[in-house]
């Protein structure tokens, strides 16, 4: 209970820290949650419930998630819940064990191609010149790219392991935020109370972290949302192929094992094996989705203000 | 206005160059090599290891041993002549293999984006319609939920009802092997049969899109002065929806069309694997597995140029059909 408080105490921190930092919205967590819809809130538990079993995964189950424990293909019984997999390894702890790769492929991916585009793109909008021109070709080239067939191809010449994957996937994704931060940045640059700033010898970097930043920040944070969810749907897809990381469990290679079992759809397996997995993957993205268009609904007047200039 | 159309022809080229650089260099540096696999890893045939003799000979018939860029310059050589080298897998040439898949997939690609286009137009018609009332916010927030299920963990679920739990559609394939057909239509039949799921699959990932966009196209214009001048004329209220409503609305929806070809495209990989359908997808997996270089770069090549080109192809269009656009 006291992790649960400090984990609690440690969100409300770094989303308290974050409403600082973006400035304008200065009037809490509560006052945004309550705008949420109703689908918002059910994203937020949902979210929160995945989280917390992710987070206690050792606590809430009885074997480990990778090691023999009962006979092979169980049906759900009270010993294990959701029954075993061909090798007889508990499928209840491979549910939560792999909610934590899930969830850290999705936040490590979001994270570096949300912050690492961002930032590539308020520096290009802030200095312009070469190192603009070139940062949009590489943009536009990279949002042109069928990202799917390369991705296949790019994770299977790199060899299965996490790393890898997050890196691919942020190849592929930090584009979006870098051009959105970079349009961003260009439209407050020319603001008046930025060139006044200017006017009286403030540094580039001390205009970036005053008045720039804050304004980028809630509109990589939406981004950072909808970046995750791609990055698991995408590692989800490439464990499924088979090209997921062989030692670690996630959803997508849980799938890939169930699909991969020889006459899976002529036995009765599928229902404890093959169902969670599904039926998680699709509760995690609906509820990423929920929050994400609420998060957009909340942020837009802002958007809509700034694009309009 | 020129400027801009010379940099989209620039953007297109650029784009070309970085996909047939990383096909041709990615597959080299894979680990493994083609031929250890076939010497080892054919399940049910016989065994055949190669001597050191044998491999070096393969390893010049296939031109490995020259150094990387010489490879690269005989690849765009040969390209530029339509050969795409031969397949190390299926030893026969690349091309071959990919006509022998890419009908299915363009098949049922096709079929997907006709049959969403189609049902998104209706449903986003029958919204727009019933704007503000709780049916259009009910249909709204149902197709916004189901745009987010990804494609292939929809055509699992799909699966699972309809051929695994109902019984209703075919596990695997494109055709009944080993049918004997009465006739073409019998034969049609068939092939609608296995590519039913697969194509329902594909077009519930673009519908929500085509749904939106009309939906939000038809406000738009219902809102304007001659949809009011054509109600004030006396007109019934179905040719001011259809003449004058929906032929304009529908303009975004045609170029939306060709995006959609192109993602489609893509996301076939993974929904061809789900269904185990004979296409182009099932066979770009097959290749990686046995690192079969010559055929992966052939697939990889041909799903992008078809997905460029399609870009390419509805901004022309769309200037076509909107010359506000040009201006």
């Amino acid at each position: 209970m006291n992790g649960e408080n400090v984990s609690c105490q440690k969100k409300e921190f770094y989303s308290s820290a974050f409403i600082l930092v973006a400035g304008n919205l200065s009037d809490g967590t509560k006052k945004i949650f309550s705008k949420f819809s109703i689908e918002g809130k059910i994203g937020v538990f949902g979210l929160i419930m995945i989280i917390m079993m992710a987070v206690f995964a050792p606590l809430i189950t009885s074997y480990p998630p990778d090691k023999i424990t009962g006979n092979s293909l169980d049906s759900p019984s009270s010993d294990h819940y959701l029954g075993t997999d061909e090798l007889g390894m508990d499928i209840w702890s491979q549910i939560c064990y792999g909610a934590r790769m899930s969830l850290a492929i999705g936040l490590a991916v979001a994270c570096i191609a949300g912050f690492g585009g961002g930032a590539l793109g308020v520096i290009a909008g802030y200095k312009g010149g070469v190192f603009d021109q070139v940062l949009m070709r590489v943009i536009d080239v990279t949002m042109a790219l069928p990202s799917l067939p390369l991705l296949i191809v790019i994770s299977a010449f790199l060899g299965p392991s996490i790393i890898n994957i997050i890196l691919i996937l942020v190849l592929f994704s930090w584009a979006k935020p870098a051009r959105i931060s970079r349009s961003q940045t260009l439209s407050i640059k020319n603001n008046d109370y930025v060139i006044s700033a200017r006017m009286f010898g403030a540094k580039p970097f001390y205009i970036l972290r005053k008045h720039i930043f804050p304004e980028v920040l809630p509109i990589l944070f939406v981004l950072i949302l909808s970046i995750s969810s791609y990055a698991i749907i995408a590692e989800t897809g490439l464990a499924f192929l088979g090209l997921g990381d062989p030692t670690s469990k996630s959803w997508g290679m849980m799938l890939n094992y169930a699909t991969g079992f020889r006459s899976i759809y002529f036995t009765p397996y599928w229902q404890w094996w093959l169902l969670p997995p599904l039926f998680m993957l699709i509760f995690l993205l609906l509820s990423l989705a929920f929050i994400s268009r609420d998060m957009e609904r909340v942020l837009d007047p802002k958007l809509r203000i700034k694009k309009g200039d | 206005m020129k400027k801009d159309r010379n940099s989209f022809i620039f953007r297109f080229l650029l784009t070309l160059l970085v996909i047939l650089a990383i096909n041709f260099f990615l597959p080299r540096m894979m680990p493994g090599d083609p031929f250890s696999t076939t010497s080892a890893d054919v399940a049910g045939d016989e065994i055949i290891v190669m001597t050191e003799e044998q491999r070096e000979y393969y390893i010049g018939y296939y031109g490995m041993d020259k150094p990387q860029y010489e490879q690269f310059f005989i690849y765009l050589k040969n390209l530029a002549a339509g050969d795409l080298g031969k397949s190390i897998s299926y030893k026969m040439p690349v091309w071959s293999v990919i006509k022998i898949h890419l009908p299915w997939t363009i098949l049922i690609v096709l079929c997907a984006t006709a049959l969403s286009t189609f049902i998104g137009v209706i449903f986003g018609t029958i919204s727009a319609k019933n704007r503000k009332k709780s049916s259009d916010r009910f249909m709204m927030a149902g197709m916004i939920a189901f745009a987010e299920i990804p494609s292939f963990l929809l055509g699992l679920i799909l699966l699972l009802i309809f051929c695994v739990y109902l019984r209703m559609f075919p596990l695997a394939g494109a055709v009944t092997p080993f049918a004997v057909y009465g006739g073409v239509l019998d034969q049609a039949w068939d092939i609608m049969y296995h590519a039913f799921l697969p194509v329902v699959t594909l077009s519930f990932a673009q519908l929500t899109g085509v749904y939106l966009l009309t939906r939000n196209t038809l406000i738009t214009v219902t809102s304007k002065d001659y949809i009011r001048t054509a109600r004030g004329k006396g007109l019934g209220e179905k040719i001011v929806w259809n003449r004058h409503a929906l032929r304009n609305a529908l303009l975004p929806v045609v170029t939306r069309t060709g995006f959609m070809i192109g993602m489609m495209m893509g996301g076939a990989v993974l929904v061809e694997s789900v269904f185990s359908y004979p296409g182009i997808g099932m066979t770009l997996r097959a290749a990686v597995v046995g690192r079969d270089y010559p055929l992966i770069q052939g697939i990889l090549l041909v799903l992008a140029v078809s997905i460029l080109v399609c870009n390419l192809t509805v901004d022309k269009v769309y200037q076509m059909l909107d010359p506000r656009v040009s201006v």
